[in-house]
């Protein structure tokens, strides 16, 4: 009996989970995809189109961080505007245990023991910032989060405990071997990662190079939390959650305490927050105030938030997705492709040079009005979402399906849902 | 070993050209911010819209006064058609801004109307970006470099602006003294229009109760539309100030850096009070001169003044969530 | 013509059906009191007519023309004066000011202003103090004052003697019994023996819509036809 009820708990898992089967195999296969399709026939066009790997490290824990942002504000409706001072926390914390900067844990102090202490200093500080900003909602609630985190960021721009130029922020010195993601002191089950210092890992004929290696690693780290917080938002805390955001007052009225749910709704999104932010600083090994503490790097997840879809816990990830392909398409050194270079490489230079105006060859146009300003399409789409597409992309799709994609695509198959 | 020092900075502070120095200073720096944010304080009060925009706006007119300015005034202009040429753009900047406003308002935040307020929030934002953006993309089409300040146009000051004024006594820099008598105009100008006009009366009821303007047979969205405007305007003016100042001059960075202060402003007086929007800018204003004297002469932190700015804002928003001169109805406006 | 004529209107505030299917007709120079429990939809009927809170179906109409689906100023615009609960002064301007804002652009302001401090002398003494500084009285005559420049055919007010000591209730009365001399008014009213000595006739709201109505004459405050439907 027990092994039957087993297998069926396994099974009704599998069946709601189908879609993010589908979605981790995807992107599980993705390596190998870029890898083949870049060295085919359309090789050129595939590179200038497709995010790179790095890029896609870079979507991941990024990503994380856009949809802890989403945990707090999407569900309760409260939103952060000082989320950034979870992620530059965790980057910061991790690159100064690394530095032996910090009492009490050493250099060489397991990266995952790092990432789950950067975790838990950031719930402290939700705690601690929760408890004088959730008395007031609203544009309040944004204000108080944005002054609180701004006073961070000027605060570590000018702490030269830091490092010696605090306001370039602190690189990691003095740990030349990549940061190991695994079980933690057990050398075999550790891997690095880091773009230049990780660790290649050839497994029968299959031959994964760093930054590969760090894709599947930083993305294993991703999924664990995304698990972890969409568990959360289906269980009876995150009904709380919602209810909060729909109405406190009658969620108040029937027995609960909000100040309490959306405390730990808080600390919940400051620590995976910390965690996105730890595995920035473990791969890029360096962090300055201005891509982890600034109140932009905020506005960069909300942004990814509106396009993927707010409230929907996955959608900021694929608004990520979004924001860093067409980053890379129209980047201006062309780095991971793009269409600069798609263009220098493969039109002929008589287009490139013909003039459009006064002067202005096709080149120089696309050079001026294009490449480098991602941000300017990035924020029309915006824009765009915010007026007509208000459930953002998966938002969108989940409307039409009638729910959460992976609930609806178990309930078609044939399991009694949840 | 801290008090002895401590003890000397004190002594040094509490000086009287010193206080006379960090007092002046503290009045421009208020005129500023006042000039900063009482587009933002407006557009708030009536609309209940708090404009991430409103700082690319600052930025926007900062590039356009400076672009008039270096246009217009040569080597050779004399000190007094330097300064005519300067409210030339004052005023050109102002119809600019203003129909830009106009246009962003009806355009695209009237279709908010409806939805929860956070969508303007969002809609703003999404507008930072794209102006910002656009800015930068003429600004490095015309050789500029977007992040430096934009030194033609700090040069296009009256020679006059380039020496202290010695006043009873004391160093006055003439361009602190210039931005105080303009902050003072434009305030001034604001409340007149605030307190003696019809469209001023009709601006201070609706920003207190719009469904009772609305009741009483006022369309209450073509006053919007103005206020946005308007609000823009002086976003615009205050820019143009801004592009003579060495601290902050015309670049891409303006935006941020005058939007945060102007967060500060509008929320510590209380969002959408005029009266408040001048009395915190006066109180950002005298934190902001002290704080940069303490950093200058004492305190070797080059974020204090930003820092202690920013906890005003924090402590207002802890003690007093309304602000110095809001009514205390908290929460979601 | 009734001036005002309301047909099945159904309106909902938030998720709830607050009218049910409100008719009642309202005739120039009368004055119609509605009467219920708290909660069964007088204000929501009142702010229906201006529109604040826009019907779901039903009609509307005001001399003939149909109010559903038109922007409040243009309601209020056309001669429908609000005197809401709780009166919503604006506290921020001064009597004058408040007074002021309520004429119609192109009406001549000055006579506006005698007209209101004709008929509130108390009001005339105080012309710049602020509004939030005023008693619960005196702002109640100031919204009054504020219905009576606005060049308004229909006045609807809402509970004028909430929250009034017994003296000033008798003033606004009297204010109110002024006003209907050239005004038709529409009163919501918990005060019986105020709302039965204004009105003309009467109408009783009960769960969203109307259950009774009747000429005032004919029923004193504590008759069985009111009290079923009004006591607490």
């Amino acid at each position: 009996m027990a092994d039957e009820t087993g297998r069926d708990w396994v099974r009704q898992y599998a069946r709601e989970h189908v879609v993010h089967l589908v979605v981790v195999a995807l992107l599980g296969l993705y390596p190998f995809f870029y890898d083949a399709i870049t060295h085919s026939i359309v090789g050129a066009e595939a590179t200038t189109v497709l995010p790179q790997m790095e890029t896609m490290v870079a979507v991941f824990y990024f990503g994380l961080f856009a949809m802890s942002f989403d945990f707090i504000s999407g569900y309760t409706g409260y939103l952060s505007f000082g989320h950034a001072i979870f992620y530059g926390t965790g980057a910061y914390f991790v690159v100064l245990v690394s530095n032996g900067k910090i009492p009490l844990l050493g250099a060489g102090t397991p990266f995952m023991v790092s990432l789950v202490l950067a975790g838990l200093l950031a719930v402290v500080i939700a705690l601690l910032v929760g408890s004088i900003s959730f008395r007031l909602s609203g544009v309040y609630f944004a204000m108080i989060t944005l002054g609180v985190s701004q006073v961070a960021y000027v605060f570590i721009r000018g702490w030269d405990f830091v490092s010696s130029n605090p306001k370039d922020g602190a690189a990691v010195v003095g740990h030349p071997t990549g940061f190991n993601i695994g079980v933690p002191w057990v050398d075999s089950l550790n891997l690095a990662i880091g773009p230049l210092v990780g660790d290649e890992l050839s497994l029968a004929w299959i031959h994964l190079g760093t930054t590969q290696v760090s894709y599947y690693l930083v993305g294993l780290v991703v999924l664990a939390c995304y698990l972890v917080m969409q568990r959360l938002i289906h269980s009876p805390f995150g009904k709380v959650m919602v209810a909060i955001r729909e109405n406190e007052e009658r969620a108040e009225a029937v027995g609960y305490e909000p100040y309490r749910y959306k405390l730990a709704a808080f600390a919940v999104s400051g620590f995976f927050a910390a965690i996105a932010g730890g595995l920035f600083a473990g791969f890029r090994r360096s962090v300055a105030p201005e891509n982890s503490m600034y109140f932009l790097v905020t506005g960069d997840a909300l942004l990814s938030s509106i396009i993927g879809g707010f409230g929907t816990l996955a959608g900021p990830l694929y608004g990520r997705l979004f924001d860093e392909t067409l980053r890379e398409f129209l980047s201006k050194e062309g780095a991971g492709g793009g269409l600069l270079p798609y263009l220098q490489g493969h039109v002929p230079g008589g287009v490139m040079d013909a003039v459009i105006y006064n002067g202005l060859t096709v080149g120089e146009a696309i050079n001026t009005f294009l490449n480098g300003h991602a941000s300017l399409y990035i924020g029309v789409v915006f824009v765009v979402f915010v007026l007509y597409v208000p459930g953002g992309l998966l938002g969108t799709i989940r409307g039409r399906a009638g729910g959460p994609l992976a609930k609806r695509v178990g309930r078609l198959l044939g399991g009694d849902g949840e | 070993m801290i008090l002895p020092l401590l003890a000397d900075a004190l002594g040094q502070f509490f000086r009287p050209d010193t206080l006379v120095n960090v007092f002046v200073d503290g009045l421009s720096k208020a005129a500023i911010y006042a000039m900063i944010a009482l587009g933002l304080t407006l557009v708030f009060g009536l609309l209940g819209v708090l404009n991430f925009a409103h700082g690319s706006l600052t930025m926007i007119g900062a590039y356009l006064g400076g672009l008039v300015m270096v246009l217009v005034v040569g080597s050779a202009t004399g000190d007094v058609a330097r300064l005519a040429a300067f409210f030339f753009a004052l005023v050109f900047v102002f119809a600019a801004l203003a129909a830009l406003g106009g246009l962003m308002e009806v355009g695209l935040i009237r279709e908010l109307y409806d939805r929860p307020p956070v969508y303007q929030i969002l809609l703003t934002f999404g507008l930072t970006l794209i102006l910002d953006e656009l800015t930068r993309i003429a600004v490095t089409f015309y050789g500029l470099q977007p992040v430096a300040k934009w030194q033609d146009a700090l040069g296009t000051k009256p020679a006059f602006m380039a020496t202290s004024v010695h006043v009873g006594g004391v160093d006055l820099s003439p361009l602190s003294l210039f931005e105080i008598a303009l902050g003072a105009v434009v305030v001034l100008g604001v409340w007149l229009f605030l307190t003696r006009t019809r469209y001023g009366l009709v601006i201070r009821a609706g920003s207190e109760d719009d469904e009772m303007t609305a009741a009483l047979g006022i369309d209450v969205h073509r006053v919007f539309t103005v206020v946005f405007a308007l609000g823009s305007g002086l976003a615009g003016i205050a820019g143009v100030l801004l592009m003579w100042d060495q601290v902050w001059g015309a670049s891409l960075p303006l935006a941020q850096q005058t939007l945060l202060p102007a967060f500060v402003v509008v929320i510590v007086g209380g969002l959408g009070t005029f009266r408040g929007t001048v009395v915190a800018a006066l109180l950002v204003g005298m934190v902001d001169a002290t704080m940069t004297w303490w950093f200058q002469n004492a305190v070797s932190f080059a974020g204090l003044p930003q820092m202690m700015i920013f906890l005003v804002l924090v402590v207002t928003l802890v003690v007093r969530p309304q602000g110095l001169f809001g009514i205390a109805e908290v929460g979601d406006h | 013509m009734s001036l005002l004529e309301l047909d099945s209107v159904h309106t909902y505030y938030g998720d709830s059906h607050v009218l049910e299917g409100v008719s009642l007709t309202v005739e120039e120079g009368e004055t119609v009191a509605l009467m219920g429990r708290n909660g069964v939809g007088k204000t929501t009927t009142l702010r229906s007519i201006l529109q604040l809170t826009p019907p779901s179906e039903g009609s509307i109409t005001y001399r003939g023309e149909e109010l559903v689906g038109r922007e409040t100023h243009e309601v209020a615009g056309s001669g429908v004066g609000w005197i809401p609960e709780e009166r919503r002064v604006f506290a921020q301007l001064s009597v004058e000011e408040n007074v002021r804002i309520a004429v119609p652009e192109g009406a001549d302001v000055d006579a506006a202003l005698e007209l209101a401090w004709d008929a509130f002398p108390d009001l005339a003494d105080i012309p710049e103090r602020n509004a939030g500084a005023l008693s619960g009285g005196q702002q109640q005559m100031l919204a009054i004052a504020r219905g009576l420049v606005g060049n308004n055919d229909l006045l609807l007010v809402d509970e004028p003697s909430e929250g009034l000591a017994p003296l000033i209730v008798e003033e606004v009365r009297d204010a109110l019994a002024r006003a209907a001399e050239d005004t038709t008014i529409l009163l919501v009213e918990q005060n019986l023996p105020m709302a039965l000595d204004l009105a003309d006739r009467f109408y009783v709201v009960d769960h969203g819509s109307v259950v009774d109505s009747g000429d005032a004459d004919e029923v004193d405050a504590d008759s069985d036809r009111l009290t079923r439907y009004l006591s607490a």
